[in-house]
């Protein structure tokens, strides 16, 4: 049990609103690049788009450093569970944006045997990133949305860990 | 360094390996002026030794090995082969039976089909003779039937049938 836990302080609405405004802006993010929706992710990384500015920090070293999972690209059912392995290990309060049309339904692979139908049957996504590839202000408008979410949340239930399908016990 | 001479045209080699092996070459031609020549499976090494063997030919260099599946007509294995002192192509097909494709293995000849022949064997279920690991390369374990031939079943079209105007893979007249 940590502080979140115990102290009924969280409940209250101006350190709610402190803790979330804080969090929102450091997000570690882990790139999950697999297709052409990489190059995009990491040209939102570098200095242009300059995803820093929004305070997602690029890129964390593994999974158990991160906040912030970005899929981008297309999820074969060979790669899934590699995806699942990764998502796992990543501690919570964890997020997921799905980039590219690809990672949220198969996108021109719809009818493929081998990819993925949408990377939400592997694991919880809170964002989905529109396009083929989207451009990268497509994902900072994407990272803004994740942002009023994370504004909104309830802290305690969001650090439970019920939220993202956490292994019970843990 | 002496220059190498350049490349064989394709007609010169269609007419040398019809020299060469005569009725065993079932067809060839040009297509694109590239030289494509078919053959039955007994002579599909023969031929690719030669192509790579010949001081003339000089293919010393392994393209690729894929696959086509022409339903009720069965399989082609379609082989391309390259020189690089000559910058020439050859493109070799060996038809296979439609109910037990099999055709011999040039992993030995080129390493590099090793690969090449694994794939094929997985996605189209054409069996390699002579292979020395026939066994899924890219496939996951437990994937089952041959998903690259025209029977195999989509899930995703059985619940949504192809929107389009016309099924891909359709012989398109012209």
């Amino acid at each position: 049990m940590g502080l979140i836990e115990r102290t009924p302080l969280v409940q209250i609405q101006p350190v709610k609103f402190l803790l979330n405004w804080g969090r929102k802006y450091s997000l570690w993010v882990m790139n999950f690049g697999l297709a052409c929706c990489a190059i995009e992710l990491i040209a939102t990384s570098t200095s242009k788009h300059d995803f820093i500015r929004l305070g997602v920090i690029p890129f964390a070293h593994g999974p158990r450093q991160a906040d912030l999972l970005v899929v981008a690209g297309t999820v074969t059912d060979k790669m899934a569970p590699a995806l699942k392995r990764v998502y796992d290990q990543i501690p919570d309060p964890k997020y997921t944006i799905s980039f590219g049309s690809c990672s949220n339904c198969g996108g021109p692979y719809w009818d493929s045997y081998s990819v993925t139908k949408g990377v939400d049957q592997i694991v919880p996504v809170d964002v989905y990133v529109p396009g083929c590839p989207p451009r990268p202000e497509a994902l900072l408008h994407g990272i803004i949305k994740l942002q009023e979410k994370i504004a909104g949340e309830d802290i305690r239930e969001k650090w439970s860990g019920k939220l993202t399908g956490a292994p019970a016990g843990d | 360094m002496a220059s190498s001479p350049g490349p064989l045209p394709a007609t010169e080699i269609t007419r040398r390996l019809r020299a060469r092996f005569g009725e065993d070459i079932l067809e060839a031609g040009e297509p694109l002026d590239q030289p494509v020549v078919r053959v039955g499976a007994d002579h599909y090494r023969d031929v690719i030794k030669t192509l790579r063997d010949d001081a003339d030919f000089a293919c010393d260099f392994f393209e690729y090995t894929g696959g086509v599946d022409w339903g009720e007509r069965g399989f082609d294995v379609v082989t391309e082969v390259s020189s690089t002192s000559r910058r020439h192509h050859v493109r070799v097909k060996v038809a296979c039976d439609k109910d037990e494709p099999t055709c011999p293995s040039i992993s030995d000849l080129y390493p590099g089909a090793n690969w090449h022949e694994r794939e094929t064997w997985e996605l189209f279920g054409i069996r390699f003779d002579g292979h020395p690991q026939l066994v899924k390369l890219l496939l996951p374990e437990q994937f089952e039937g041959m998903p690259l031939r025209k029977d195999f079943t989509l899930m995703t079209r059985v619940a949504k049938p192809w929107p389009g105007e016309e099924e891909t893979g359709e012989e398109q007249p012209g």
